[in-house]
C-alpha cells in the first residue's frame, strides 16, 4: 500500500506541478550518488507524523518541520532510506544510495511492471550499471556470473562470435535451447545468422550501455504469458528512458588490451625431431628392420650412425621421416639450424580495444529523452578477428494530454566483424599449433612458406590466410517501437503498439590465388546479403485498482501478432584477374548464385490477472494462446496457463515482532510453456530442388507431419524470498520442476526408408533444480560502502524418454562421443574408457566394461589392467557414460567496497561438475601419429618394456590410442575472477567549479585469472563448427577466452 | 477532449482488426521446396524426380568420389599410402573400421536415398508421357540396381566367398516412402538375393534404356553394370556376353579416345566415358580429386602413390607417364584426378574390352573378338607392344593397370580371391560394418560378423 501511495502522491504531484511548499523552514536538494542527478519525486516524512513531502523535478524540496528534533525520513524507490536529524540547519541536501534491498524495486515483467515485493514469479533482475564498462563484445557475455540459474558460455575466444545461453537447463534436444529476447517489448532476432559453421550473434549488434535492466524470466508464472516460446526463459532488455530535469551528458572513454587467458606448450624443435624420429624407427624395428643394432633393453633408442645401416636407405620408415624433416624445415637444415618456431604463439595478435560513449538525457514534464552513442573496436586475440559497433539511440516519451502518452524508441547500429575460419578449417589462426616446429614462417626473400605454392609444411597455414583474404560480415541493424497509452479512466491504460527489428547483413569473402580457397580457382570470392524483417503489433490493456483497503487487482490483457520474413542471396564467383581486384565484379566466373524467402507468424491472445489481499496474499493466473505458422494443420493452436501465489508473512502478526526477519515472502507457481524453435516449414511434406549435369530436379526433402505441436514444459517453482536485519541481508531461495513433453525431435528412421529422420512430439525430460541468491550490505557509512552478493545455481538435466523404447539418439561420427540416452543429461559423453598403455608393449588400452571369460584372457587381446579387464582392440571396448558436458553447479560472487571517492567491485564466476572432450587431442595430443606438433606432455611416451605412462608408444601414421575415447576428456570445473574494476571519482567539490557533475577515472580487468584443471586453453571452450544442443563441451582448436584490461574516464555534467 | 479517447479506442481496434486479418497469414509456405502433392503430380515432375536421383547418386559420399575412393583405400594393398588427416578414409585404409564411422553410414544412407527417388519414379510412371515412360523406367532400374549392386559389394561378403544364399548382405525396398506409415524395418536379405536384384534391374534396364541418351544411362552402361555384377559372381558367360552386348550398343556411340591421357580431367564427357559423374563449377563434387590431388591443384593431397604400384608398369606406358610428382611435397600422385571440375569416370568403355577378354580368355571362347585383340586394342593404345596369346593373368594383369585408382580394385581384388593387406579376400576388416546409427533406428538388423 505505501508504494501505491507513493506513486499516487508523485502522479499528482507531476501532474499538477504544485509543490506542497509550506510555510518555510528546511529545504534542500535530494541526488542520487550514482550520477549526482537530481531525484524527482523522492518521499520526505518526518518521522512519527503522517506530513510529508516529495521532491520536485530537480530534486527540490521544502517542508516545515516542527522542532530541531525531528528527523526526516528520506525514501525512494530503488535507493536505501536515509535518515537525517534536522537541527539547527535550514538546508539540507542529501545523496540517496542506490539500494541493494531489492525489495522495493520495480521490475519489468511482460506486458507491465510489478514491484519486487509482490512478485510471485522468479525474476532474475541485471541492472545496467552493473554491465557498463564491460570490455565484451555482447550482452550475454557481460552478464556472465551475475544471475543465478542463468548459465552462459561462449564457444571460443572469437569476437562477436555465437554464445550458449541456459536458463534454467536445456530443456530441448533438436529446438533451439536459447532464452526469447525482447527489447522494449518487441520480440526480436537473437539466432545465429552465419553462413559458415562458425555461428555468429545478432545480440552483439546491441550497445548494452544503452540497457537499463535486463530481466531474466525464470518461472513458468513469469513466463508463461510469453506462451509458447517462454520454455527457455525471456529475456526482457529494457533500454534507458530520459529523466525530466537538466540535461546530464555523460562521455566515456576507454582503453585496454586483450591477451589469451592462457598458453599451450607444444613440442620445440628438439623434442619434435626426437618423437617423430623414434616414431618413425618404432615402426622400422616392428617391420624387422635394423634387427642387428636394436637394443632389446631400449628398443627406442636409436644408434648413432645409423644412416649408414643397408636397411636405412631400403625405404626405411626413419629415411621417409628425414626427408619430411627436409621438406618440413624450407631452407633451413633441421640438423644444425633449425627454425623452431612458436607457432602458438603466432595465433594470437596484439589485441587493442577501445570505446567511446556519449549519452544525454533529460526533458520537461512532458517530454523526456535519452539519446546515445557509442563507438566500439575490439580485436580478438586471434590473428585477423575484430569487432567493431557504431551505434545510436533515441528514445523519447511525450505526454500529449494529461492522459496520453506517446512512447517512441530508435535504436541503428553497424557492427563491423572480420572473421576467421571456423575451428575445423586449416585457415583458423589456432590450427598453426599444428605446424613443425621445424618450418620457418618465411623464406629468406620473405614470403610465406605454405603447403602449396612456398612449401615447407603440409597444412595450409592461417598466415597466408591473414594476408591474403578478406572475411567481413558487416550487419545493419534498427531496432524501433512506437506505442501509444491511453488513460480513459483512472487505472485503465489502453497501448497500442508497434515495433520491427530490421537486420541487414552481407557476409563478404574473398581468398586470392595464394591461399587454400583461392589458389585452384584463381581467386574465389562470396558475398551473402540477408535481410531480416521481424514486426509485432499489439493492443493491450492493462487495469490497477485498489479495491477498497483490502483488495488490490492487476488485469493485463491483448492480443498480438508477430512475422518474421528472412530474404537472403548468395553468389559465389572465381577467377579474379588480380589480387588488387577482390569484390565479385571482377570474378570471371560466377560459380553459384542462391536466393530464397523464408517466412513463420504467431497470432496471440493472453490474458493475466494479478490480486492481492490484505497486502500479504497474493495470487497470480495467466494465460496465452499461441497459434503458429510452423506447427501442422491439426495442432496450430496452443493454451499455456499459469497460476501462482505468495504469502508475505513477515506481513503476518506473528512475524511482525521478530526483529531479525525484515521480510519473508513464500511463493509458488505451475503453469506451462512451449517452445517452437524449429525450422519454419517443419511439419509439410517437402520435395527440393536439386540440380544434375546442368539440368532441374527434384529430390525428397522430407515427410509430412500433420500434427507436429509445440514442445511443452511443465514448471513447478517454489520458492522463499526473504530479507533480514533491515534488508541488509535478503536474498531468494527456489526450487524447481522443468517437466518437458512432446519433445520436438528429430525421431531417427531407419536410412532404408530414404529419410534420416522425421520431427515429431515425442520423448520427455526434465530440469530440477535449487537457486540461491544472496545479497548483503556489510558497511553502509556516508563515506564508505560495502556490499556482497552470491548467486548459485544447481542444476540436474536428465532425459527420460525418446522414441518408445529407444534408448539413445545413437549420435554417428567418430570424433565425438556426445550422445543422448536415456537417464542421462542431454549430450552426456558416451564412448571408450581409456585404459592407459599396456607396460609390456607400449599399447593403448581401453576397458573392455564387458564380461570377459577367464579363458579369454590371454594378455594380448584382453589383459588385466589395475584388476580390469582391458584390451588394444578398440572396437571390443564397449562404450560407457564417461561424463557430462554441462556444470550442474554454477555460481557468481560479487563484491563492491566504495570508500570516500574510490569504487572497487570484483565479480568470480565459476561452474562445476562438467567435462571437457578435447577433439583436437586426436591430432596434437597422439604419440607422434602424423607430422602434427605434439603437446608437450606426449614426450612421456611409452619407450621400453615396463615403462608405466598414460602415453602410448610413438607410431608414425599408425593409431595408437588416438581414437575418440576418455583419454581427451578432462575435468571442466572452473573458477574465474570475471571481472574486476577500480575507480577513483574526483571530488565534487572540486568539479563543481567547473560544472562538471563527475569525473571517474578506472581500470577494469575482464577474466584476470582463471583456476581450473583443464590441460588445454580455455575451460569455457565448446568448438563453433560442431556446437548443437547435443555437441557439448567439445574443444577443437578453439580460442581461448580474451584476458582485457581497458582504462577509462567517465565525464558527466 | 473526446478525439483523444477515439485514438485510444482506434488503436485497439485496429489492433484487434489486424489480428484479425491475421489468421491468414499463418498458412505459409516455403518459397524454395514444393509440397509433396504438387511434386508427384504431373509427369514432367516425375522425370525431375528422375534427374533427382542421378543427382543424389553424385554425392560426395557415393559416387562423387568416396564409393571410388573407399574401393582404392580397401584394396590398397602396399600400392598407395593414405596419410591424410581424416580419420574415416584412414579407417578405411587401415581396415580398421568402427561401426560409428560416418563415411560409412553416409554410403549406406545415400544408396538409399538414390533407391527411394527410384522407386517413387517407378511407382508413378502411368503419368509420364507414354513415349518416355520407356526410358524413364529403364532409367530407374538403371539407378536401383547400380544402388543395390555398390551397396552388396560393400556391406555383404563377396559373392566368390559362397554361401551366397546364407551370407547377409542388405535390405531390398522396392516400394516407396511417400508418408510416415509408409517406413518399413526391414531385415537383411542375402547376397544371393541382393545380386539377383541388381541382375533384374539391370537386365530390365538394359531392354528399355536407348543406345544414346546424353549424360545419363544407356545401354551399354547397364550392360557394362551387368558384366560387372556377373564377374563378381564368377559367370563368366554372363560377363562376356554383357560386355559383348555393351560393345556393340557401343557401335557409333562411344569409343576409345585416342591419347590415354585424354579419358580423364574431362569437364565434359569424352568419346569413352558410358557414365560419368556430371560435375561442373556450379555443381556436383569430385571427391576422387578431393583426396588424390596435391594441394597445389585444390585436392587434399591425402593419398601417395607407392613405388611398388609404380613399377608394375612397363617401360613406355602412358599409363604411368600420367602419375606425376606433387611439386609440393614430392610425393607420386595419380594424373587421373586432377582437375576439380572434371567429371568422375564411372564406366569407360575400356573396362568393356578388358571384361570381354578376361571372361572369353577363361573360356576359351572368342564371342565379339578375341582375348588378344581386345587387350592389344588397350595395350597399343597405351603406347605398348601387342601380346600374343594373353594368359587370364595377363590380362588381369592388364585390368588392374587400366583402371588403377578408378575405384573397381578391391571388388576385382575380392573376386579372384587375392589377400589384401595380409588379410584373407573375405576377412570382415574388408567389409562394411552396418552403421550402428542404422542398427539403433531398426532392430531387425545384425551386425556382420567381426563388429560390434
Amino acid at each position: 500500500m505505501r508504494k501505491a501511495l507513493l506513486c499516487s502522491v508523485l502522479l499528482l504531484h507531476l501532474i499538477t506541478g504544485i509543490g506542497w511548499a509550506q510555510s518555510r523552514n528546511v529545504s534542500g536538494k535530494v541526488i542520487s550518488n550514482e550520477d549526482n542527478t537530481g531525484l524527482p519525486g523522492v518521499n520526505i516524512r518526518i518521522q512519527g507524523t503522517t506530513s510529508g513531502t516529495v521532491t520536485d523535478l530537480d530534486g527540490n524540496y521544502t517542508i516545515e518541520v516542527p522542532s530541531a528534533e525531528s528527523v526526516l525520513q528520506f525514501s525512494f524507490v530503488g535507493f536505501v532510506d536515509e535518515e537525517v536529524t534536522v537541527g539547527n540547519r535550514s538546508v539540507i541536501n542529501v545523496e540517496l544510495y542506490p539500494s541493494l534491498d531489492q525489495l522495493s524495486e520495480l521490475v519489468v515483467v511482460g506486458y507491465g511492471t510489478q514491484v519486487k515485493e509482490e512478485l510471485t514469479g522468479n525474476i532474475a533482475r541485471v541492472g545496467g550499471d552493473q554491465i557498463q564498462n564491460v570490455p565484451v563484445p555482447s550482452v550475454e557475455q557481460a552478464i556472465q556470473g551475475r544471475a543465478a540459474g542463468v548459465f552462459v558460455n561462449s564457444l571460443n575466444g572469437k569476437v562477436g562470435q555465437g554464445i550458449n545461453i541456459r536458463i534454467r537447463g536445456a530443456s530441448s534436444i533438436n529446438a533451439s535451447n536459447d532464452p526469447l529476447y525482447v527489447i522494449d517489448g518487441i520480440p526480436v532476432t537473437s539466432e545465429n545468422q552465419s553462413n559458415t559453421a562458425a555461428p555468429t550473434n545478432p545480440l552483439a549488434d546491441l550497445n548494452f550501455n544503452d540497457i537499463e535492466s535486463m530481466e531474466i524470466l525464470k518461472d513458468a508464472s513469469a513466463a508463461a504469458i510469453y506462451g509458447s516460446r517462454a520454455s527457455n526463459g525471456v529475456v526482457i532488455i529494457t533500454t534507458k528512458k530520459g529523466k525530466a530535469g537538466a540535461t546530464s551528458f555523460n562521455i566515456n572513454y576507454q582503453y585496454g588490451v586483450s591477451r589469451p587467458t592462457n598458453h599451450r606448450e607444444f613440442l620445440n624443435a628438439s623434442q619434435y625431431i626426437e618423437l617423430l624420429q623414434e616414431a618413425a624407427w618404432n615402426n622400422d624395428v616392428a617391420d624387422g628392420y635394423f634387427a642387428d643394432v636394436v637394443d632389446p633393453e631400449n628398443p627406442a633408442l636409436i644408434p648413432a650412425g645409423i644412416e649408414d645401416h643397408p636397411d636405412y636407405a631400403a625405404d626405411s620408415w626413419l629415411q621417409y621421416i628425414h626427408g619430411t624433416f627436409d621438406f618440413l624445415s624450407g631452407d633451413r637444415d633441421w640438423r644444425t639450424n633449425p627454425a623452431n618456431t612458436n607457432w602458438e604463439e603466432l595465433a594470437f595478435q596484439d589485441a587493442r580495444t577501445q570505446e567511446l560513449n556519449l549519452s544525454a538525457s533529460g526533458g520537461t514534464d512532458k517530454t523526456r529523452y535519452y539519446a546515445s552513442g557509442s563507438f566500439s573496436d575490439q580485436d580478438g586475440i586471434l590473428i585477423g578477428n575484430n569487432f567493431k559497433r557504431i551505434s545510436g539511440r533515441l528514445n523519447l516519451n511525450h505526454e500529449l494530454k494529461s492522459n496520453l502518452d506517446f512512447n517512441a524508441n530508435v535504436g541503428i547500429s553497424r557492427t563491423l566483424n572480420a572473421r576467421v575460419s571456423d575451428d575445423n578449417e586449416f585457415a583458423t589462426p589456432l590450427q598453426l599449433v599444428a605446424q613443425s616446429p621445424l618450418s620457418p614462417v618465411r623464406d629468406p626473400e620473405g614470403n610465406l612458406y605454405d603447403d602449396a605454392l612456398n612449401p615447407s609444411m603440409f597444412y595450409y597455414p592461417a598466415t597466408v590466410e591473414l594476408e591474403n583474404s578478406r572475411f567481413e560480415t558487416s550487419v545493419w541493424r534498427n531496432l524501433a517501437n512506437t506505442s501509444l497509452v491511453y488513460e480513459p479512466v483512472d487505472g485503465l491504460r489502453i497501448t497500442g503498439e508497434y515495433g520491427f527489428d530490421l537486420l541487414t547483413q552481407n557476409e563478404d569473402r574473398y581468398q586470392n590465388a595464394n591461399t587454400q580457397g583461392g589458389r585452384s580457382t584463381a581467386g574465389w570470392g562470396s558475398s551473402r546479403w540477408l535481410r531480416i524483417f521481424n514486426y509485432t503489433t499489439r493492443a493491450y490493456a492493462n487495469y490497477v485498482k485498489p479495491l477498497g483497503e483490502v483488495h488490490d487487482i492487476d488485469l493485463t490483457g491483448g492480443v498480438e501478432f508477430q512475422k518474421s520474413q528472412i530474404d537472403q542471396t548468395y553468389v559465389a564467383g572465381q577467377n579474379f584477374p588480380s589480387t588488387e581486384l577482390t569484390r565479385l565484379v571482377s570474378a570471371a566466373e560466377i560459380t553459384d548464385a542462391e536466393g530464397d524467402l523464408s517466412e513463420y507468424s504467431f497470432l496471440s491472445y493472453f490474458l493475466r490477472a494479478n490480486y492481492k489481499l490484505l497486502d500479504r496474499y497474493l495470487l497470480g493466473v495467466s494465460g496465452r494462446v499461441d497459434a503458429s505458422s510452423r506447427f501442422g494443420a491439426n495442432n496450430r493452436y496452443g493454451f499455456f496457463p499459469a497460476v501462482s501465489a505468495g504469502w508475505i508473512l513477515s506481513e503476518e502478526s506473528f512475524l511482525q515482532n521478530t526483529r531479525a526477519i525484515s521480510f519473508l515472502k513464500l511463493r509458488a507457481s505451475y503453469g506451462i510453456t512451449g517452445n517452437a524453435a524449429i525450422g519454419n516449414f517443419t511439419h509439410l511434406g517437402l520435395y527440393d530442388a536439386s540440380v544434375y549435369g546442368g539440368q532441374p530436379g527434384f529430390v525428397p526433402y522430407q515427410l509430412e507431419n500433420p500434427d507436429l505441436s509445440w514442445e511443452r514444459t511443465a514448471q513447478l517453482d517454489v520458492g522463499f524470498d526473504f530479507g533480514f536485519f533491515k534488508n541488509r541481508i535478503n536474498g531468494e531461495l527456489d526450487y524447481y520442476v522443468k517437466n518437458t513433453t512432446d519433445l520436438l525431435l528429430e525421431r531417427p528412421v531407419p536410412y532404408t526408408s530414404g529419410y534420416r529422420t522425421i520431427m515429431d512430439n515425442i520423448g520427455s525430460l526434465r530440469n530440477r533444480g535449487v537457486e540461491l541468491v544472496l545479497n548483503g550490505t556489510i558497511l553502509s557509512k556516508t563515506d564508505l560502502q560495502w556490499t556482497a552478493g552470491l548467486n548459485m545455481a544447481y542444476n540436474q538435466n536428465e532425459v527420460l524418454s525418446l522414441n518408445g523404447d529407444q534408448q539413445t539418439l545413437a549420435q554417428s561420427g567418430s570424433r565425438w562421443l556426445n550422445d543422448v540416452i536415456v537417464g542421462e543429461p542431454i549430450g552426456v559423453f558416451y564412448g571408450q574408457e581409456y585404459a592407459g598403455v599396456n607396460p609390456d608393449n607400449g599399447d593403448a588400452l581401453w576397458y573392455v566394461n564387458d564380461e570377459v571369460a577367464a579363458e579369454d584372457i590371454d594378455g594380448v587381446t584382453y589383459l588385466n589392467q589395475g584388476g580390469r579387464i582391458a584390451t588394444n582392440n578398440y572396437n571390443l571396448a564397449q562404450r560407457v557414460v564417461l561424463g557430462n558436458p554441462t556444470p550442474e553447479f554454477i555460481y557468481g560472487v560479487n563484491t563492491s567496497l566504495t570508500f570516500k571517492g574510490f569504487d572497487l567491485s570484483v565479480l568470480f564466476q565459476g561452474v562445476e561438475g562438467n567435462k571437457i572432450f578435447n577433439g583436437g587431442g586426436t591430432y596434437m595430443t597422439a604419440n607422434g601419429r602424423y607430422e602434427d606438433n605434439q603437446t608437450v606432455d606426449q614426450m612421456n611416451r611409452w619407450q621400453k618394456p615396463g615403462d608405466i605412462t598414460d602415453v602410448p608408444q610413438a607410431r608414425l601414421y599408425s593409431n595408437n590410442g588416438a581414437q575418440a575415447s576418455s583419454r581427451y576428456l578432462y575435468d571442466g570445473s572452473y573458477l574465474r575472477l570475471k571481472n574486476l574494476t577500480l575507480g577513483y571519482s574526483l571530488p565534487k567539490s572540486l568539479l563543481g567549479n567547473y560544472g562538471l557533475g563527475t569525473l571517474r577515472f578506472y581500470a577494469v580487468a575482464q577474466n584476470l585469472l582463471t583456476f581450473t584443471q583443464y590441460p588445454g586453453w580455455d575451460p569455457e571452450v565448446n568448438t563453433d563448427y560442431a556446437a548443437s544442443n547435443i555437441s557439448l563441451g567439445n574443444d577443437f582448436y578453439s580460442a581461448p577466452q580474451a584476458r582485457t584490461i581497458v582504462f577509462g574516464a567517465k565525464l558527466s555534467f | 477532449m473526446k478525439y483523444i479517447k477515439y485514438i485510444g479506442f482506434t488503436s485497439l481496434i485496429a489492433g484487434s482488426l489486424l489480428v484479425g486479418s491475421c489468421t491468414d497469414e499463418l498458412d505459409l509456405s516455403p518459397t524454395d521446396k514444393l509440397p509433396a502433392e504438387s511434386a508427384l503430380n504431373t509427369g514432367e515432375n516425375i522425370e525431375r524426380i528422375l534427374l533427382g536421383a542421378y543427382d543424389a547418386l553424385s554425392d560426395g559420399d557415393l559416387f562423387g568420389g568416396n564409393a571410388l575412393r573407399d574401393s582404392e583405400l580397401l584394396g590398397s594393398d602396399g600400392d598407395l599410402q593414405f596419410s591424410g588427416t581424416y580419420g574415416e578414409p584412414a579407417e578405411v585404409w587401415r581396415k580398421e573400421l568402427v561401426t560409428s564411422n560416418s563415411d560409412v553410414a553416409e554410403r549406406w544412407y545415400s544408396s538409399y536415398y538414390v533407391i527411394n527417388a527410384t522407386n517413387i519414379v517407378l511407382d508413378n510412371l502411368e503419368l509420364v508421357d507414354e513415349e518416355e515412360q520407356g526410358r524413364v523406367q529403364g532409367e530407374a532400374l538403371f539407378l536401383r540396381g547400380l544402388a543395390y549392386f555398390e551397396l552388396v559389394k560393400y556391406f555383404g561378403k563377396p559373392y566368390s566367398a559362397g554361401n551366397t544364399t546364407t551370407n547377409l548382405a542388405v535390405p531390398i525396398i522396392t516400394e516407396p516412402t511417400y508418408e510416415f506409415g509408409d517406413i518399413t524395418y526391414p531385415e537383411r536379405q542375402t547376397v544371393e538375393a541382393v545380386y539377383a536384384r541388381v541382375l533384374e534391374d539391370l537386365q530390365q534396364a538394359e531392354d528399355l534404356l536407348p543406345t544414346s541418351n546424353g549424360v545419363y544411362a544407356n545401354k551399354t552402361a547397364a550392360a557394362a553394370i551387368l558384366s560387372r555384377a556377373y564377374l563378381q559372381m564368377l559367370n563368366y558367360e554372363g560377363a562376356r556376353d554383357a560386355a559383348n552386348r555393351g560393345l556393340a550398343y557401343a557401335q557409333g556411340v562411344f569409343s576409345l579416345v585416342p591419347v590415354y591421357e585424354n579419358a580423364f580431367n574431362n569437364t565434359t564427357n569424352s568419346s569413352e566415358d558410358v557414365l560419368s559423374t556430371q560435375v561442373t563449377t556450379q555443381d556436383g563434387v569430385n571427391n576422387m580429386q578431393l583426396f588424390f590431388a596435391s594441394t597445389r591443384f585444390g585436392g587434399r593431397g591425402d593419398i601417395e602413390i607407392q613405388n611398388q604400384h609404380l613399377s608394375e608398369y612397363e617401360e613406355g606406358d602412358e599409363r604411368l607417364a600420367l602419375f606425376y610428382s606433387d611439386p609440393v611435397t614430392g610425393e607420386s600422385r595419380t594424373g587421373k584426378w586432377v582437375d576439380q571440375y572434371a567429371n568422375v569416370n564411372l564406366i569407360r568403355l575400356a573396362e568393356l574390352y578388358l571384361t570381354r577378354a578376361e571372361a572369353n580368355a577363361r573360356l576359351g571362347t572368342e564371342v565379339g573378338a578375341s582375348p588378344a585383340d581386345d587387350v592389344n586394342l588397350i595395350r597399343e593404345r597405351a603406347g605398348l607392344d601387342p601380346i600374343d596369346n594373353p594368359t587370364v593373368d595377363d590380362i588381369v594383369r592388364e585390368r588392374f593397370l587400366e583402371l588403377a585408382f578408378e575405384g573397381q580394385r578391391v571388388h576385382d581384388m575380392k573376386r579372384l580371391q587375392w589377400d589384401i593387406d595380409g588379410f584373407e579376400y573375405d576377412a570382415f576388416e574388408l567389409i562394411f560394418p552396418i552403421p550402428q546409427r542404422e542398427i539403433d533406428a531398426n532392430e531387425s538388423l545384425r551386425q556382420n560378423e567381426g563388429y560390434f
